[in-house]
């Protein structure tokens, strides 16, 4: 006991300015997390680099290939001594090293093999990741993950190239990390615990220490009994009536034996609050699609927790919670004594798990009509019920496709030529070329002029059979024939991911993201 | 073996091979860069760093791991480099890069400087050494998901000092001592009294109560009437903290009713102060033994989260207090008579004891309390790190040292990285470098600043410590007036003008108007500064750079004309039609966190936990935030180490 203990303050120390991010709940997804790497190239390692660091549970390297010298050449996770070796051995054991609390894992087989014999294989993971995937296999695995549900990420580095691509049916994010996230005060629409403990204040007969020490969330809901008796109960809209709100508020302020405002910084801050305290109670609309979303209305014992939670949710707003979403429970910092404080934040606070421990009845017995027992943890999704997003991505299938391909996306990105889809239209053409000449253009020297060629004709090809009416130049082509961290936030599911191609120009440090 | 070099040049790949670069510090950025250049194929790398390896570095730092714990950084960051690429030659120096070994010459002998710092004077001094040896320097910068890399090139660009910076957070001294109305002035004042304890007892960190406080000011036979009283206070005021602890073997009770107890029946005395303040409440040991922790706070809805996010009750954190002292007492007897420790937050006794005393001293003002999580990202000045964005800064960085190398200098571009995609879906926004600020102190022809003062109360030794050294960055400025003779004011020379130091201005006849040569000449830097006699200072304020204006937006960066047009017109218009020229953007640039203020950074980590967070009002949050604007400052990537007073 003792043991975890130290266990458990080693791995605060050792994370600390990590938990300072995501904290411990995100923490605690990354552990819980299982990811799969498809080749240790130079880009694969550095990825699970960047994984294993900051503690994901376990990670399982799928490589056919041994090393040779020029991966040791690019790979700094791979020494001479290496080479020769198997490359997910080498590289597991290298990566192994940087994090002891980490479980890395090998398998010593290409990913069109364990495709062949076993695809439920690849069913265990939270997350793939495929490095320099040849074009088939990629679409044959992501067809098995997209069906699986399991989020796919497709890596290419070519040259100065990158290219990211994120195939997944649905993600769904219960911490998006808004950076305006409005405070959830209903101070509009007070709950009757939050009237009552308004009501245990009387502005009129206090004090000046209490009056200067009122939490600002209490004036402005006096102010606003106020204002709505005399003002039909409408709240202040438009800039005219919030300024007029305003002044009510700034005649409130006490005054000394001279008639001279006293210096009362509760009601300043109150002042300067009223906007986005009078911000109306709704539930936002990107929250409103996902309680309406068709997907999951029938729950059975293999819906995802998310979805049970969005529908109990959705049963909380439309029973207790009068059209209203769970109180959060927290409020912003204030001037105000400790006491009032305290008092104040556990109105909310109590509000706010109250409404959660309603939701989890609605949790429980939508479970126990399929037959399952409640294991959820359900009060951070109540707390963060504003700030559920959902994720859906285009498959790998429909992009390819020629019926489906998003035609308008790719050429009036080509209006400018200079877009990095043409670089888009340039790795899809490298991935032609290698499945033709099971090589990339260019790393003979002595054939780069015919490769330039070559490639060329993959991407009138490529552009013929999309039939893509876009011009590809010349220099491009040359480029390429002279060439020889996003899962973060998958695992966590906090923040929301780019969706969902990513492209980066080294040549020009830019980067753009595409739907594809 | 194909390195990178298969996508360079031959030129660019030999000069890469043969040429030498210097790397200012091997932390966060620094492993990410020292293992990007040598995959890059450079050969000849020299890293510097005075820090050792701590446990709160692993989770980025991938060259180090839990065995090199406390050892050298430079020297396990090289050895951990030659296990993988024993072909590179690399020198490692534990070292500040401040130190006079590092001076010019060596700078020169450098193709290419690359800070990987987290310290504005760091950054300061290897500004100036790059621009007096025309070395080209890349700075950069890590916060959170945020970061920055940008090229100071003299002559070319702006360096790392044209724009003002924001001044540090400061905080009044009788805010401190007398009337803190936030926890962070609670936090400030418990790092204080840990110093004036355990460590270096500084007379500008006073914890006691201020007596001078303007705004308590009485009528003068009051204020000799509390004279006296405070003498028969058992002559607290003239004994230093340390030694009056000393004098009771650091008796913990005793230490905490001196200051929860006797010090703030002291405060409240000071009747003015609490005519519209709420008075503080004096806290009894044996009164607090009595208490049921009633209000034990916890920082999340559901319960639980991190051991260090809890909020101990007063008799928790009073407990802790005499815990941490305790331990405290120990350590300082191990290290022998005279000794001191030194204030670090990764130093679970020294971080014990500041949030126990920081709470307590919450608790008497009648604040809320906060966890020691919250407590140590405060006065540690914590920014969050992770290794993927070292890593994607570090790319960048030696993206941008490949164009110096080609001589592309035009091609260098300041880069910032997002923490999402912006409305023009960059993830990373290229900007054009800005031509060097013609008034800039430090890289100007002729460097000039003006400096508000009064003459008959600045001593010499605050010109040197707080005005030269802290304000314009010298490591040993020499001091000449300009009064026709030459008078040597501060010499550099060990002894030299000591004599001088606890004199003021005045008594060397310098006056409003007169002139101050100051030669810094490991810098080999000359600054001209002004003097203005002001008699109206703010208390507390000693001196004020004329024009310098930090909490104000910095002048709107010009644009070159080549980038003009695509900046102010629609930005699909036809480029030029070769493929390495560069949209740039000059208006969402994102406001990336200022080094050593605490609360912009902090705050917005802390919100991000969704705990219970007392945010700062008008925090200004960094990414996609409304407001936007260019400051030229790049954060802290690490473990700072900067004091927030």
């Amino acid at each position: 006991m003792a043991q975890s203990a130290a266990g458990k303050s080693n791995k605060e120390q050792k994370y600390d300015r990590q938990l300072r991010l995501w904290g411990d709940h995100g923490q605690e997804a990354l552990e819980n997390a299982h990811v799969c790497l498809i080749n240790a190239t130079a880009t694969g390692t550095e990825i699970l680099k960047n994984l294993v660091l900051p503690g994901i549970g376990a990670f399982t390297i799928v490589d056919g290939h041994k090393v040779t010298g020029e991966d040791v050449g690019n790979n700094f996770f791979l020494s001479i001594s290496s080479i020769g070796k198997n490359r997910a051995q080498a590289a597991t054991e290298l990566l192994q090293e940087l994090n002891s609390d980490v479980s890395g894992n090998f398998v010593e087989e290409s990913p069109d093999k364990l495709l062949d014999n076993d695809p439920e294989f690849f069913h265990r993971f939270s997350l793939v990741i495929g490095v320099q995937l040849i074009e088939s296999t990629c679409l044959r695995l992501a067809g098995v993950l997209w069906n699986a549900g399991v989020p796919f990420l497709v890596c290419k580095t070519y040259g100065l190239v990158g290219y990211m691509r994120l195939a997944v049916k649905e993600h769904t994010v219960v911490e998006s990390h808004p950076d305006n996230a409005l405070e959830d005060l209903r101070l509009d629409q007070p709950f009757a615990e939050l009237k009552n403990h308004i009501q245990s204040y009387d502005l009129d007969n206090m004090d000046k220490k209490d009056h200067s020490h009122t939490p600002w969330i209490i004036v402005v809901a006096k102010y606003l009994e106020k204002w709505y008796n005399e003002h039909n109960y409408q709240l202040p809209k438009n800039y005219k009536e919030k300024e007029a709100f305003r002044q009510l508020i700034r005649e409130g302020i006490l005054k000394n034996e001279n008639g001279v405002a006293e210096d009362e910084e509760n009601f300043e801050e109150a002042i300067k609050n009223v906007n986005t305290a009078l911000n109306p109670t709704k539930i936002p609309s990107t929250v409103q699609d996902i309680l309406n979303a068709e997907g999951w209305k029938n729950i059975t014992a293999q819906t995802p927790a998310f979805w049970v939670m969005a529908r109990a949710v959705k049963e909380f707003v439309e029973n207790e919670g009068e059209g209203k979403l769970p109180v959060r429970g927290t409020i912003p910092d204030m001037i105000a004594d400790s006491e009032k404080f305290i008092n104040l934040q556990n109105v909310y606070r109590e509000k706010a798990m109250q409404d959660a421990s309603v939701v989890s009845k609605h949790v429980e017995s939508l479970l126990q009509s399929v037959g399952k027992v409640c294991v959820y943890k359900s009060k951070k999704k109540c707390k963060n019920a504003a700030f559920l997003r959902v994720v859906r991505c285009r498959s790998l299938a429909d992009e390819c496709s020629v019926e489906l391909v998003n035609k308008d996306e790719i050429t009036s990105c080509m209006d400018n030529p200079d877009s990095e889809m043409v670089l888009y239209l340039m790795l899809r053409s490298v991935d032609r070329f290698f499945q033709q000449h099971s090589r990339y253009p260019g790393v003979y020297n002595y054939q780069v002029e015919e490769d330039i060629g070559k490639l060329k004709l993959c991407v009138n090809s490529l552009l013929q059979e999309y039939g893509l009416n876009v011009n590809v130049k010349d220099d491009y082509i040359h480029e390429f024939c002279r060439y020889g961290a996003n899962a973060i936030k998958m695992i966590t599911h906090q923040f929301v991911p780019f969706n969902n191609t990513f492209i980066y120009n080294a040549m020009s440090q830019t980067s753009a993201t595409f739907q594809l | 073996m194909v390195q990178l070099v298969g996508s360079l040049r031959k030129e660019l790949a030999d000069s890469v091979s043969s040429c030498r670069v210097l790397v200012v510090g091997a932390g966060g950025i620094g492993c990410e860069l020292l293992k990007n250049l040598v995959l890059t194929g450079f050969k000849n790398i020299e890293v510097i760093d005075l820090d050792t390896i701590d446990v709160s570095n692993l989770n980025r730092q991938f060259l180090f791991q839990k065995k090199h714990v406390g050892k050298s950084k430079a020297q396990v960051a090289k050895e951990s480099v030659l296990q993988f690429c024993p072909e590179a030659n690399i020198t490692a120096y534990h070292d500040s890069i401040m130190n006079p070994d590092y001076n010019v010459e060596f700078f020169k002998n450098f193709m290419l400087v690359m800070n990987a710092l987290d310290n504005r004077a760091a950054r300061n001094h290897v500004n100036r050494m790059c621009l007096a040896a025309n070395i080209p320097l890349i700075e950069s910068g890590t916060a959170g998901y945020l970061g920055q890399v940008t090229v100071i090139k003299k002559g070319l660009t702006e360096c790392y000092e044209c724009q003002p910076k924001p001044t540090q957070k400061t905080f009044p001294g009788c805010t401190i001592r007398n009337t803190p109305s936030e926890p962070i002035h609670c936090i400030v004042w418990a790092k204080y009294l840990y110093n004036q304890l355990f460590g270096e007892e500084d007379a500008d960190q006073e914890v006691s109560p201020d007596t001078a406080d303007p705004e308590a000011s009485w009528d003068p036979a009051q204020t000799a009437a509390r004279a006296g009283a405070s003498n028969q206070d058992g002559d607290i005021k003239r004994v230093s903290t340390k030694d009056w602890a000393r004098s009771t073997g650091y008796d913990p009770v005793k230490i905490f009713n001196k200051l929860f107890k006797d010090d703030i029946m002291y405060l409240l005395t000071m009747d003015k102060l609490w005519k519209k303040r709420k008075a503080p409440q004096p806290l009894d040991w044996a009164v607090v033994q009595e208490m049921a922790d009633a209000f034990l706070q916890s920082d999340e809805v559901s319960g639980q989260g991190l051991r260090d996010q809890q909020v101990l009750g007063v008799k928790g954190y009073a407990q802790l207090f005499c815990n941490s002292v305790e331990t405290l007492r120990s350590q300082l007897a191990e290290k022998g008579e005279g000794a001191q420790l030194v204030w670090d937050k990764d130093d679970p006794p020294a971080m014990d004891f500041v949030t126990a005393a920081a709470n307590l001293r919450m608790h008497v003002f009648s604040m809320n309390m906060k966890s020691r999580f919250d407590v140590k990202s405060m006065a540690g000045n914590i920014i969050p790190a992770i290794a993927t964005t070292n890593a994607v800064i570090a790319g960048l960085i030696v993206l941008e040292a490949l164009k110096i190398l080609s001589g592309d200098l035009e091609q260098c571009r300041t880069v910032f990285l997002n923490k999402q995609p912006n409305p023009r879906k960059k993830l990373l926004v290229p900007c054009a470098l800005d031509p060097p600020n013609t008034n800039c102190y430090v890289c100007a022809s002729k460097p000039e600043v003006t400096v508000k003062l009064n003459v008959h109360k600045t001593l010499v030794q605050s010109l040197q410590d707080k005005i030269l050294k802290e304000k314009f960055g010298m490591v040993a400025p020499d001091v000449q007036i300009e009064d026709g003779k030459g008078t040597i004011l501060i010499s550099s020379e060990e002894g030299e003008t000591d004599a001088n130091n606890s004199k003021c201005l005045s008594e060397f006849g310098i006056r409003n108007g007169s002139r101050l040569q100051v030669d810094d000449f490991l810098q080999d830097y000359t600054l001209l500064v002004n003097l203005l006699h002001c008699e109206d200072l703010e208390k507390d304020v000693e001196f004020e750079v004329v024009g310098d204006a930090p909490d104000k937006a910095p002048p709107a960066p010009n644009v070159p004309e080549e980038d003009k047009n695509i900046a102010n017109g629609n930005q699909d218009s036809a480029l030029p039609s070769t493929s390495s020229k560069v949209p740039i953007e000059k208006d969402d640039v994102l406001i990336v966190d200022s080094d050593e203020e605490p609360s912009s950074s902090t705050m917005e980590a802390a919100v991000e936990m969704g705990g219970v967070k007392r945010k700062l009002e008008d925090v200004e949050t960094g990414g996609a935030g409304s407001k936007r604007k260019r400051l030229f400052e790049l954060p802290i990537n690490d473990d700072d180490i900067i004091a927030l007073d």
